[in-house]
Formats: C-alpha cells, sequence, structure tokens
C-alpha cells in the first residue's frame, strides 16, 4: 500500500514535469515560456490564479550567435546578407534598441512590448497590435522566432529585409510615431550609453539609418529555433521522441490535411510555410462584415458572461478601422485582395491568437476553420476545401503541432528577459528633463 | 459621530457648524490632508488633450466657482503640460500645496504649486523617470497622501503591459522611495491568499489609520485601458486581462497582508469615517456591483458583494463613487447611461438606491463640495474608452445636491469641447482658506484631520 501510494506520489510529481517538457528548459531549468498572468481557465468560475512575480523574472543571458551559425535540427543554413555580417556586438546592440521604449516618441513603445518574449515573442493577451496613445491596428502581432527565414515581412509582405523592415514600426504613427530617421538617430545620440555601443558594434560608422537597422537586424536573426522533438523524428531518425498521435498527426498534415501544401515541409528542413501569400476567406469575411453577430458575448469575470448589444459596443468605438485587403494594399492588384503571407508553425502553441487578425484564440478553432474550408470567396486560395477530418484527426493534428516547440526557445526567451527594459531616466532627451534636443542652442 | 475624527481644528466654533453637514467629497482623500470645509474657490480638472482640438496637449484647467467672484463659473487658467501623457487621477500632498497629477501612458506625474497662487497653479515639478525608478511601474494612477509621502498605485508594468503591477511611494519633495508590488502566486510576499485569486493588479489605494489597514483595487494593464474600448469589449482575450482582487495591506509597514477575491474589476475605494466604522466600499466597473470590504467580529478584514448597480448586461459600467462624511450615503456615477445613482448605505451590508438622475451622455467623476450642497460632475473615462459622435460631450458641470429632497439641480456647464480644451477627467479642490497667508474667507476655515 505505502508503496503504492509512494508511486503514485512520484507520478503525479513527475507529469506536470513530462507536460513542462513539451518546452524546452533553459540551463536553469526554470520555464520562462508563457504569459507571467496566466489565464488557463478563466472561462470557467474554477479559474485559479498562477500569475508569476515581475520582480523575479530576471532571465538568464546566453550566446545567441550560436543559433545563427550552428547547424539546428530542421533548419536551414541562416543565410547573412553581405552587407551585415553577424556578430555578438550587433545582437547585443540590437537586443537593447528592441526593449528600449525610449525608442517611441512618447518613450512608452518599444519592439519588446509587442513581441514579449514570453508569449512566443508576440502578444497572447490581445488579437490585434495596440501602438502608441493606444491606437489600434489591424494586425496580430507576428513572432519573430525564425524570422531570419523569411523572403517577405509584414502580413502583407510589404517589406523584403529586416534591416530596412525595422523602421517602419518606429516610423509608424499607429506604432511607435518616432517622426523621422534624423531626430530618432538625434535621440539615440542623446541617450547615454548608445554612441559607445554603435562605435564597438560598427566601427568607423556609429550611429546612423543603416546601422540602427542593421543592428536590430542581427538580433532578430539570431532567434533560431529549431530542434524541435518533431525534428528529432523526422529529420534525426530518434523514433521515440514524439508518440504515435503525433506522427499520425503528421500524416493528416501531410495528407488529408492538406496543410503542407502551404506550410511546406522539405527533404532536409522545414520551415512550415512557403515564403508565399494566400487567401484564405479570413480577410474577404471580416471586410464583408460576415464575422459578426447581433450581440457580443463579452466576459465580465471568470465564467461570468453577458450578451451585449452591438449598439452599445459601438458608442463606444472611437477608432474606425480600415478593413484589411492584405497584399492588395501594397500592390492595388485586385486580384491580390485579402492575401496574407503564410505563417510558419513553429512555436506555433506559444503564438496565440491566430490569422493575420488574431481571430482564433486556439489551435482547435484554426483546425476546425480550415476543416470548414475557410470563408468561401472568388479569390480563395484553391488549396482550401472542406477535409473531413474526423475529431481523432484534427486532435493528432494538434498534438503535432504542438510537437513544433524549438529546443532553445526557453534560452531564447531567458536572454531576451535578461535584457535591461529601456526607460526615461533623468539624464535622456526629454524637454521635461530640460533638454531641449538643440533646438534653441 | 465623524467629529470625532477631527484632531486639530483652526477654530473650535466651526466645528459646531461642521457637525451639521451631512455629505461630503474630501472624504474621498487622505484623512491626513488639511480639508475646505467652506466654499471652494477653483477647481482644479486635470483634462486629456484631443488630436485636432486646440493645443491637442494635456492641461490643468482651472475654474472659478466661488458664487461671490466677478468669474464665477469661468475657466480662469489653463496651463498646457506638454503631449497627450492620458491624463487621469490627481491628488494633493498633506499640506495641500501641490497637486499630483499622472499620465497612465507616458507615466510622467506633473507636480503643480496650487498654493502660491490657487488661482493660477503653476507647474513646479515633472517626474519623468517613474517607471526607471520603481523597476518597471507603469500606469500612476493614485496620488494619496499619506503624512510626508505620497503613495502611487500603478496599473501595469513595462515588461508585458498587462496588469501586475505594484505601489511606488515617494516623499513630497518628489523624490523615490521605495516599491511594494502587489502579491502574486509567485510572490505573496507574505500575503495570506484567502480565495482562488492573486491577479497582482492594481488601481486604488485608500487607508485607515485607526485600523492600520491600507487597502488597493485591481483594473487592467496598458493594453486594456489604453485600448479602444469598443475593440476591447470585442477581444476575448483582452477581457480576461482584468482584476479581480482587493489587497490588504499593513498600513505601517507597507506589508501585503490577506489577498480577497472581488470578481470583476473593483476601482474606486471609499472608506467610512465612523470611529467604529471598520469598512469601505467599492464597485467593480464589470460586473457592476458595490462590494464591501469591513473587518469582521475576529478582526479579519473580509469582501462581500451587497448591491448591484444597474442592469450588468448593458455594462452600466460604475467608475467614480464618493461616501458621505456621516457613512449614510454613496453617490455611484455610471459611465454608459450617463447616470449618478445615489445609494443610502444606512446598513452598509444592504445599500439601497433611492435616487438617479441622467447628467449626461457619459458621466465619470463626481467632487463634492465639503458642505454637500454642490456636486461637480466630468465627463472622461479613458481617452480611447470615451464615446463617440454627438455622444462624447466633454464638461464639467455643477449641480445643487438637495439631500432632504433628493434632487440634484443644475447650475451651470462649461463645455469643455467649445473651449478648445480637451476632455475633463478629475476634479480637486483648491481655496484660499487653506492658505493662511492669503485668507480670504477667515469665516471658512481650515481643518485638519487626524493630526
Amino acid at each position: 500500500m505505502s508503496e503504492l501510494l509512494c508511486k503514485l506520489k512520484i507520478l503525479v510529481f513527475l507529469l506536470p514535469l513530462f507536460f513542462l517538457s513539451s518546452v524546452s528548459l533553459g540551463e536553469d531549468n526554470t520555464v520562462y515560456s508563457g504569459p507571467g498572468d496566466n489565464k488557463d481557465g478563466y472561462d470557467t468560475n474554477k479559474y485559479i490564479t498562477n500569475s508569476l512575480s515581475l520582480e523575479e523574472r530576471k532571465g538568464k543571458k546566453s550566446n545567441l550567435i550560436q543559433y545563427v551559425t550552428l547547424k539546428q535540427l530542421g533548419l536551414p543554413a541562416v543565410e547573412i546578407p553581405d552587407n551585415n555580417p553577424i556578430s555578438r556586438e550587433k545582437i547585443e546592440l540590437g537586443k537593447k534598441l528592441f526593449f528600449d521604449r525610449r525608442l517611441s516618441l512618447n518613450n512608452t513603445v518599444s519592439c519588446g512590448m509587442c513581441h514579449v518574449p514570453e508569449q512566443g515573442f508576440t502578444n497572447n493577451e490581445i488579437k490585434t497590435a495596440v501602438g502608441i496613445e493606444g491606437r489600434s491596428n489591424l494586425r496580430n502581432t507576428p513572432t519573430i522566432l525564425n524570422i531570419a527565414f523569411s523572403k517577405f515581412l509584414f502580413h502583407d509582405a510589404r517589406e523584403f529585409s529586416l534591416e530596412n523592415q525595422v523602421w517602419q514600426p518606429v516610423l509608424a504613427h499607429s506604432e511607435m510615431a518616432m517622426p523621422s530617421f534624423g531626430f530618432t538617430i538625434k535621440k539615440l545620440q542623446l541617450i547615454p550609453g548608445y554612441k559607445k555601443l554603435f562605435n564597438k558594434a560598427f566601427p568607423n560608422e556609429g550611429i546612423n539609418m543603416e546601422t540602427f537597422g542593421k543592428a536590430i537586424a542581427s538580433y532578430e536573426r539570431s532567434l533560431v529555433s529549431g530542434n524541435s522533438k518533431f525534428d528529432k523524428w523526422y529529420y534525426g531518425g530518434d523514433k521515440n521522441i514524439v508518440n504515435e498521435k503525433v506522427k499520425k498527426g503528421f500524416d493528416v498534415f501531410m495528407g488529408k490535411g492538406n496543410c503542407s501544401s502551404c506550410h511546406a515541409v522539405g527533404e532536409k528542413s522545414a520551415l512550415f510555410f512557403d515564403n508565399k501569400l494566400h487567401n484564405t476567406g479570413i480577410g474577404y469575411a471580416e471586410s464583408m462584415g460576415l464575422l459578426k453577430n447581433k450581440k457580443t458575448r463579452v466576459q465580465l469575470a471568470p465564467g461570468e458572461y453577458v450578451e451585449v448589444d452591438n449598439n452599445i459596443i459601438k458608442s463606444v468605438n472611437q477608432q474606425k478601422r480600415k478593413n484589411d485587403l492584405g497584399l492588395y494594399t501594397i500592390t492595388e492588384n485586385p486580384s491580390h485582395r485579402w492575401l496574407f503571407k503564410t505563417a510558419g508553425l513553429r512555436n506555433i502553441s506559444l503564438t496565440a491568437p491566430y490569422m493575420h487578425n488574431g481571430i482564433f484564440a486556439t489551435l482547435d478553432e484554426v483546425i476546425d476553420f480550415y476543416n470548414e474550408g475557410g470563408f468561401q470567396n472568388e479569390l480563395l486560395s484553391p488549396m482550401i476545401r472542406k477535409l473531413n477530418l474526423s475529431s481523432l484527426e484534427k486532435e493528432n493534428l494538434k498534438l503535432f503541432l504542438e510537437s513544433l516547440v524549438g529546443e532553445n526557445i526557453n534560452i531564447l526567451i531567458a536572454d531576451a528577459i535578461s535584457a535591461p527594459v529601456g526607460d526615461l531616466t533623468k539624464d535622456d532627451p526629454n524637454w521635461a528633463n530640460d533638454t531641449d534636443m538643440g533646438y534653441n542652442k | 459621530m465623524h467629529l470625532r475624527k477631527f484632531g486639530i481644528s483652526i477654530l473650535g466654533a466651526i466645528l459646531l457648524s461642521v457637525s451639521s453637514l451631512t455629505v461630503a467629497d474630501e472624504t474621498c482623500m487622505s484623512p491626513y490632508m488639511a480639508k475646505i470645509v467652506g466654499q471652494e474657490d477653483y477647481v482644479y480638472v486635470w483634462t486629456l488633450g484631443v488630436e485636432g482640438l486646440g493645443d491637442e496637449q494635456d492641461k490643468l484647467v482651472t475654474i472659478d466657482v466661488n458664487p461671490k467672484s466677478k468669474t464665477y463659473a469661468k475657466v480662469v487658467s489653463v496651463l498646457s503640460v506638454g503631449g497627450r501623457n492620458e491624463a487621469h487621477h490627481s491628488g494633493l500632498s498633506d499640506d495641500r500645496h501641490y497637486l499630483w497629477a499622472g499620465g497612465l501612458d507616458s507615466n510622467k506625474i506633473f507636480i503643480f504649486n496650487v498654493h502660491s497662487d490657487p488661482r493660477k497653479p503653476t507647474l513646479h515639478k515633472v517626474i519623468t523617470d517613474f517607471v526607471e525608478k520603481t523597476g518597471g511601474i507603469v500606469g500612476p494612477h493614485t496620488f494619496y497622501a499619506l503624512p510626508g509621502r505620497i503613495m502611487v498605485s500603478g496599473l501595469s508594468n513595462n515588461k508585458d503591459n498587462g496588469g501586475r503591477t505594484g505601489l511606488a511611494e515617494y516623499n513630497s519633495k518628489g523624490e523615490f522611495i521605495a516599491t511594494h508590488w502587489l502579491p502574486t502566486d509567485g510572490d505573496l510576499r507574505g500575503a495570506k491568499k484567502e480565495g482562488k485569486y492573486a491577479d497582482g493588479y492594481g488601481y486604488d489605494v485608500r487607508v485607515q489609520p485607526r485600523r492600520n489597514v491600507m487597502l488597493t483595487s485591481s483594473f487592467t494593464g496598458w493594453s486594456n485601458y489604453m485600448m479602444d474600448f469598443g475593440q476591447m469589449l470585442q477581444d476575448g482575450e483582452a477581457m480576461k486581462r482584468f482584476g479581480n482582487t482587493m489587497v490588504v495591506w499593513d498600513l505601517h509597514t507597507r506589508k501585503p497582508k490577506k489577498v480577497i477575491d472581488v470578481p470583476g474589476a473593483p476601482l474606486e475605494i471609499r472608506c467610512a469615517w465612523g470611529a467604529n466604522n471598520n469598512y469601505c466600499f467599492t464597485t467593480t466597473a464589470l460586473t457592476s456591483k458595490i462590494w464591501l470590504i469591513y473587518e469582521d467580529d475576529n478582526g479579519e478584514w473580509q469582501g462581500k458583494a451587497v448591491a448591484d448597480i444597474g442592469d450588468a448586461s448593458k455594462v452600466p459600467l460604475p467608475v467614480d463613487i464618493s461616501i458621505t462624511a456621516d457613512d449614510k450615503g454613496l453617490w455611484v456615477d455610471t459611465f454608459m447611461d450617463g447616470k449618478a445613482r445615489y445609494f443610502d448605505i444606512t446598513d452598509p451590508f444592504n445599500p439601497v438606491q433611492t435616487f438617479e438622475e441622467q447628467i449626461g451622455s457619459q458621466v465619470n467623476m463626481i467632487s463634492q463640495s465639503w458642505d454637500g450642497k454642490r456636486a461637480y460632475f466630468s465627463t472622461s473615462l479613458l481617452g480611447n474608452w470615451d464615446k463617440t459622435g454627438s455622444a462624447d460631450e466633454q464638461w464639467v458641470k455643477l449641480y445643487a445636491w438637495d439631500e432632504a429632497k433628493l434632487e440634484l439641480t443644475h447650475k451651470w456647464t462649461i463645455d469643455f469641447y467649445k473651449q478648445k480644451l480637451g476632455r475633463a477627467h478629475q476634479m480637486r479642490f483648491g481655496a484660499y482658506s487653506l492658505y493662511s497667508s492669503k485668507n480670504q474667507n477667515k469665516e471658512k476655515e481650515v481643518t485638519l484631520l487626524n493630526k
């Protein structure tokens, strides 16, 4: 009896570890992945908080350059632009910039405030991004994990290099709202410490438009995460690393589910995206108002909801949102309406909510959507059709997707968390600090 | 009854006149603070700048409210502070010489000198390094005077813009003293998690010094309070990020003692004044209830939902509340229907609504005069939460309140949009009577509470 009890106790102790092991641990065995403010089960009144201490959020610095230079199972080699060779100094500088809130007009928004490390370098807590002064953005924050492999950047593919891409959120009115390239550079020059770091990372160049982009791009390029359990099985030959359900889920992914037609899997590596754009019908349905009901179910507290008349919601809906037409916004080609970039699926279980507008909260909802054949429209991708997946097939498919968490994810998160968050200090340029940035001198 | 609370009064005879008063707004403020017990001379309105309106930036607007003045019911001073900081709440120092006003977005704290010339406040100091000094608190909300101190409650943090946050303690000079994190499951900091929640969220802070108790409530983080309100209501994930707790603290040691479940975003806290009334009220913004936080017979602090406010399915959104000096009445403003509601709280466990009136298409704050006869209302809730179109009225209104008849009578309105000022948020009172050197109304004395 006592022996059985003892075994049971061990099992109870080990079970959580088993589940946690789906997220790789860092060197210190602290799990950093997942929101610090856990809301699992919030839809019922049985919800119990599991909130983490902000004071204890310290992380651990790592040598990120290894993930750029060393081969990871399941991933191709990272392409480094000739004009921006990777270096530790650039990565460290880029990381500091990435988490520096002073890079916004009012010193409140950094890249890292939307790409939150422990939330899969996206934001699990809102559907679409909220920018400076609370301005609404149309789209869900994409993860920057494995962004090094993307030929196109942004959901609508409007940029082609990380070096150029980094400027757009900094200057966008609805994101960080810096007024100009020049003002951003001047501000950086006046913030104590940056001159030295830029000179170290970019000898003889210092702070300028190019080096700013190159530094942040170098950090983003280092967030490479392969060696998932799937990779170890499929590319590494470790038959026991995933169970049969995961393998059957992969069969669905490659076969009946037709997922791999866009979320590509190669012989030697798998990015799980095709560097192309597709119309799933979600953009169409939203533009045509097909996703709205007369009432909205609004949560008031754990397990407590009310049905709210949409007229009430409309009365406090100040920021009228444009329709999101995807690639058409860039090309004005009518055949490009509602085309959005294929999202990568690596670490997908960490990056909810899903789709370009965050419409789905869970992977189950995503799978159900595709199983039903998307939203019909004249430009719907021919690859999207009814799948007739069984419940078991859908469950296995989800388990397969959950096996795509990179081995080093915990290390990448811990490293990001270890970076200082840049906030306004008394020594920084600001009129209230009696520094006028040279305008009246 | 509440006279027992008075420690020092400048004129003993005035105490007798005060004893007949039944309602008072300044009960909402710190018991450590100097009070205006007669006619207030000015109302300071912390006002949000609006893109496309006037100079587009936040400002402190001073309204002359003394009926004997030639500029009665006029804006007499406008002090722009730069930026749209998400101007929200403000609080006076214990000596009432300075008004601290915060920006929930920019995290700047503007300290205004309101004593040198109460008619024309000046900007004394700007704290720019609030987030850095506090170790990451975002959204300075309540500014609450303790002796020689200002306790600042935060709403968010600089790590994920969520609701976990802390209290920041400053001295009256504006120098940072300490951060007191709200208890989370990861670090309860010695507090007892009484129920299911220890979310670490923050909003308001109030004290009952004679019980050595400090209370905090909980709202939501930057991502939500800065987001378009209509958008947020439709975002299922965002709606999970509201506070469900209140924390009982040891006032002297600043240590959290107990986390109480109060589901649905408990906001403003108003504590009773009676010597034996060991309780405070709050209202939950989302679940639309009045909660009583009280000390039970065993000396334990408990929370209990004691009344509903309107119809929760219509999201009335109770916002500002105000308790009367005799602990018999509680004003509750509900933003969405623009109503002021009055509850009889003679039995604190059974509040009964006895009056309601629509003040406008939207209403947020209420500030009553000390004599209880004047109630000022303002409109703005948050920059991105206010109503749209013609319903986006922005004003300060004065009403006369007749408690016996349960009657509000409109006196005047100052249209903040028409005057290109912005969105009117919190109102604080100023008076010459507070400062002996410029005491123009000697019959309207200053009374110091609990000193």
